[in-house]
């Protein structure tokens, strides 16, 4: 009896040893971004929540990392999409957790929400104070939503799409107008009445338009991925356009080869430079006739992902994912393509927002 | 009506307490007139089949400990390899060896049931109950059933001996979260003819509150100003299932060496899939279910002769697969966001002979088919011209494999077997895989072995791989490694008396062109050949059985693994970091025990289980949001068994069993895949009724 005693004994005592898994809460910690500076969003892996995001002062040359988590003892969500700076708060846009955080530039800390009417949110874009568009994936209505409610008010129905095929994208303004590309399994951009809520006008622009931009003459610039091999909805070489945003009249029409996957149009501060990302950074002024035949900055075996220039210096930052499954790395390169730092931020990195 | 059948079985307990509890009870047949057997001796001789072979086989009392339990709750407490599960009722996949899951061949009475879609079979959709016979071969040990098994392969087995006449057991459990589990099993037997039915049924809404450290709740004031936050209880959202499964077997036996038999298991799901930790949706709003009807037939030939043997199968598995994600956009307005659609039907036959000119030869042949066809719909796009059309694919894959193999005992102590094995996946051959085994008994009285085996193996990407739209790449190359493992084992004692036994395993594995999906500039993600996997270790088992005084007997059995698997491929960026690393969510250290106190009829079970801690990134950061700390369950049972041999209304024993088990005892807050919630500590109640 004695041995089954001391078995029941050890047992206990293995029991309890076998039982304490570690778990804590972080502290909220203070930050101090008042200088401004670049937010990366870090995408994270798709079901995974370990979207990020990351804030990086040019000045000193300093990256902070999971600033979200850091200031507010939580996770930021899973697939951060897109990041919108406007009316000193910080706009993060969460794509498959449902939610917008408002955020405090200066601390990170948040200031609200918006957590209610949304599908598979994308981008947000401000009409006014009290107004702004927010795009979707697999939703054919782009949510209007109350900045300072942080409640969607109602919605923009978009024609000739359904919930299984909606997709809307980036948006640009144009006086009183938003210019929106549709994207996955689309191939247009449509024109909305900001005063009505309304798409009011559209212009095909070949398929799956997945960015847009609009430069200093007034010019929209939008860039075309093509679809992919096998897509029924079509195949066809990747296109950078020029239109007219009076109109929606296609300018003049750039084309890339089936192959190429160009990406992440953007401008540089004076808005007469537009960039992309086709395995290379590419770069032209808007005024250019033909594309370049030489990239701004090649490839090293990197694979580009998110692409942004300094409004301040036009110093170009490019984010290589790298396998998508660890921390991503910034190159900072002058205007000239010389490289001057880089430092590793979340996984994915994918979208940038400026604070100057 | 379940709470009336738990009320008449405990009455029944109640009304008829002089039962004889505590005796074993005996199948028809076996109940003559008690007599005293005298003392024989059995000698064992070591299967030809099992020369140099690492397996792990689960007996019947792990498969049997728990009705509500699939076979990824048995192998997770139970067995070294590493189960990778989502929760209960949710995907739960299995990995050998640092591998993948994909890695893992399983296969269904002879008949290879992964997903040909996928690649990978889900273990939370096989109930332990439907299973008899489950082993896993470990690495090399695989190419000696099949092909593509880098990581091993688990084969699950129904057999065809039931007790004489008809008997039924019923069991019936409720547990927490409202869950209710069902299970039946009928079974008739002859000198000929052997039927056996079996039905169980789960539900559950599955929607146990947890601590959500993942979010935040906002406190406002009248100024819409934060002035609080905390992190909220929540309830799991989006989790409920309905799982039916129902398995009919028939046999005839000829008594002259041959055997006929069917087996048609049939199983229909319907599950939600559960919401993100860090999901805000609201569930109300949101449809995520998926719906699955799997059949799975197989017909047997054995023929059996003394020195040879023959077998034939053909099977047929047919799938259905419905996955919906839908919105209410206005109230009680639903819309499709993705209905996805997939039909998988597979035509299988196996030929296969043993021939054995003398005890210490044997050689075998097989041959096996699979005929997939596989049609999967992703998406209802609109065209440009306003028409619409399904993104997917329509696929045909004819998957052949066979082998050769001769196994030879020069003398009793030593054996060596050579198995070699060619695969072909629709056009493509994989080079000859070649198999060696060796084993050697070192001390006779210890059964002390030394073993070793050494392979070469190919994985064919599966059809997603191929085909998926978008993203299929049809330029993948074949995963392909080699393979070698070697090891000690012994066993001593005997069965129901002091025993001991256990076997320590080194392997190490080199698989290049590992396929992963990756994004794309695109928006979607694409496999991709990519790493060069170094995958190694050791696997340590154990086991011991102790009668105690007075009725008592202790049994423990205990696993631990060692798996580092390190990418050793090429950089994909000269910033990449992930080379010489651990691969994300394979756990370096895995060990199990398993305990059973009895006393008479009595018996307390305690399971226990470990993962060390689990990396989400590729470079083995730790990070806020990225990696996954140790894990820690145990889950504890006590059941009684009473007997009644003169149950009126039948000339059969009843066996009446109650079992209450505690799962997650200490009640851990814990997740083992990021932002999947996992119940707190929760309880089922049993009741099983045996004729």
């Amino acid at each position: 009896m004695k041995i089954i005693t001391r078995i029941i004994a050890a047992a206990l005592v293995g029991l309890t040893l076998g039982g304490c898994m570690h778990r804590d809460d972080t502290d909220e910690e203070a930050f101090d971004a008042s200088q401004g500076g670049l937010f990366i969003c870090n995408e994270g892996n798709f079901q995974y929540s370990n979207g990020t995001l990351s804030y990086y002062n040019p000045g000193e040359a300093a990256v902070e990392n999971e600033v979200f988590y850091r200031a507010n003892g939580f996770r930021l969500g899973d697939v951060v999409q897109s990041m919108t700076a406007y009316g000193g708060r910080g706009w993060i846009v969460v794509n498959n957790s449902q939610v917008v955080f408002a955020i405090d530039l200066t601390n990170f800390r948040e200031i609200g929400r918006i957590d209610r009417g949304l599908t598979s949110p994308r981008y947000i874009h401000f009409v006014s104070d009290e107004k702004a568009y927010i795009t979707q994936l697999w939703d054919n209505r782009i949510a209007i939503a109350n900045p300072k409610t942080m409640e969607v008010t109602g919605y923009i129905q978009v024609p000739g799409m359904t919930m299984e095929s909606g997709s809307t994208e980036q948006m640009v303004s144009w006086g009183k107008y938003v210019i929106c590309t549709c994207w996955s399994y689309q191939n247009r951009i449509i024109k909305i009445d900001t005063s009505a809520d309304r798409v009011v006008a559209e212009a095909e622009v070949g398929i799956q338009p997945n960015s847009i931009v609009l430069d200093a003459r007034g010019k929209l610039w939008v860039l075309t991925d093509g679809g992919y091999q096998g897509s029924p909805y079509g195949y066809e070489g990747a296109r950078l356009m020029r239109i007219d945003p009076a109109t929606l009249k296609i300018e003049r029409t750039f084309r890339f080869a089936i192959k190429d996957s160009p990406a992440e149009l953007t401008l540089n501060g004076a808005g007469d430079r537009i960039y992309w990302l086709n395995d290379d950074v590419w770069s032209m002024s808007v005024d250019a006739q033909s594309l370049p035949v030489r990239p701004t900055i090649k490839s090293q075996g990197t694979k580009y992902y998110g692409l942004t220039v300094s409004p301040i210096n036009g110093d170009i930052y490019v984010a290589d994912a790298i396998d998508y499954q660890q921390k991503g790395i910034i190159y900072r390169y002058e205007a000239d393509g010389t490289l001057i730092g880089r430092f590793y931020v979340g996984v994915t990195p994918g979208a940038f927002c400026w604070n100057y | 009506m379940r709470h009336l059948l738990l009320a008449a079985l405990i009455g029944s307990a109640i009304l008829f307490p002089s039962g004889s509890s505590g005796s074993e009870a005996a199948p028809k047949g076996q109940q003559a007139k008690p007599h005293t057997l005298p003392t024989v001796t059995v000698t064992g001789r070591r299967p030809l089949k099992d020369i140099g072979v690492v397996k792990t086989e689960l007996d019947s009392a792990a498969l049997r400990d728990n009705v509500a339990q699939s076979m990824a709750d048995v192998l997770t407490f139970n067995s070294g390899v590493f189960v990778k599960s989502y929760g209960r009722a949710t995907l739960s996949t299995v990995s050998f060896r640092g591998t993948s899951p994909s890695h893992t061949q399983v296969s269904w009475n002879g008949m290879r049931i992964s997903n040909p879609m996928l690649g990978m079979t889900d273990f939370s959709t096989i109930p332990s109950f439907f299973v008899d016979r489950a082993s896993l071969l470990h690495g090399t040990s695989s190419v000696n059933e099949t092909g593509g098994g880098l990581g091993g392969l688990v084969l699950l087995q129904t057999i065809p001996d039931v007790a004489e006449g008809f008997h039924a057991q019923y069991i019936q459990g409720i547990g927490s979260f409202r869950t209710f589990d069902e299970y039946l099993r009928v079974t008739y037997g002859n000198d000929h003819w052997t039927s056996s039915t079996r039905v169980a049924y789960s539900s559950s809404p599955n929607d146990f509150t947890y601590t959500n450290h993942d979010k935040k709740l906002n406190i406002y004031d009248d100024n819409h100003q934060i002035i609080g936050q905390y992190h909220p209880k929540e309830k799991n959202r989006s989790g409920s299932f309905k799982d039916f499964n129902a398995l009919q077997e028939v046999y005839y036996n000829t008594l002259k060496g041959d055997r006929l038999g069917l087996s048609a298991w049939v199983t229909h799901s319907n599950r939600e899939l559960p919401l993100l930790t860090t999901s805000y949706g609201d569930d109300r709003e949101f449809e995520n279910r998926q719906r699955e009807t799997t059949l799975r037939t197989v017909v047997s030939w054995d023929h059996n002769r003394t020195a040879w043997k023959t077998g034939l199968k053909a099977g047929y598995i047919h799938t259905n697969m419905a996955y919906d994600y839908n919105r209410e956009t206005t109230p009680g307005t639903w819309a499709a966001m993705t209905r996805s659609r997939s039909k998988i039907n597979t035509y299988y036959g196996l030929a296969e002979g043993e021939y054995s000119p003398t005890r210490r030869l044997l050689f075998t042949a097989s041959l096996s088919a699979h005929q997939h066809m596989v049609r999967s719909e992703d998406k209802n796009v609109i065209l440009t011209d306003g028409d619409r059309a399904i993104v997917g694919y329509d696929r045909k894959r004819l998957e052949l494999s066979g082998s050769l193999t001769a196994r030879w005992q020069p003398i009793d102590r030593l054996g060596v077997s050579m198995v070699v094995r060619e695969d072909c996946y629709g056009q493509r051959w994989a080079p000859v895989i070649p198999a060696l085994f060796v084993d050697g008994i070192l001390w006779p009285k210890l059964n002390l072995r030394v073993n070793a085996s050494v392979s070469r193996n190919y994985r064919f990407p599966s059809l997603n791989d191929l085909y998926f739209l978008p993203g299929g790449n049809p330029d993948l190359r074949p995963e392909h490694g080699i393979s070698y493992d070697c090891g000690l084992s012994a066993q001593w004692g005997r069965a129901g008396g002091v025993e001991a036994g256990g076997s320590a395993t080194w392997f190490d594995s080199t698989i290049d062109d590992w396929i992963i999906w990756l994004p794309t500039t695109k928006g979607f993600y694409s496999p991709r050949n990519v790493k060069r996997v170094h995958a190694y270790g050791v696997e340590l088992k154990a086991n011991a059985g102790v009668p105690l005084a007075c009725d008592w007997h202790l049994r423990l059995d205990g696993t631990y693994s060692w798996t580092p698997s390190v990418n050793r491929g090429e950089k994909m960026s000269p910033a990449d970091q992930s080379v010489g690393r651990q691969l994300p969510y394979v756990p370096r250290h895995s060990a199990t025990v398993a305990g059973r106190l009895s006393w008479k009829r009595w018996a307390l079970v305690y399971h226990w289980c470990y993962y060390s801690e689990r990396f989400t990134m590729s470079s083995n950061d730790y990070t806020l949001t990225g990696h996954l700390p140790t894990y820690l369950m145990s889950n504890l049972s006590l059941e009684k068994s009473l007997t009644f041999s003169r149950f009126p209304a039948t000339t059969h024993p009843l066996t009446l069993q109650f079992k209450l088990t505690v799962n997650n005892l200490f009640n851990e807050d814990y997740v083992t895949v990021l932002s999947r919630p996992m119940p707190g500590r929760n309880f089922e109640f049993f009741v099983a009724l045996s004729l």
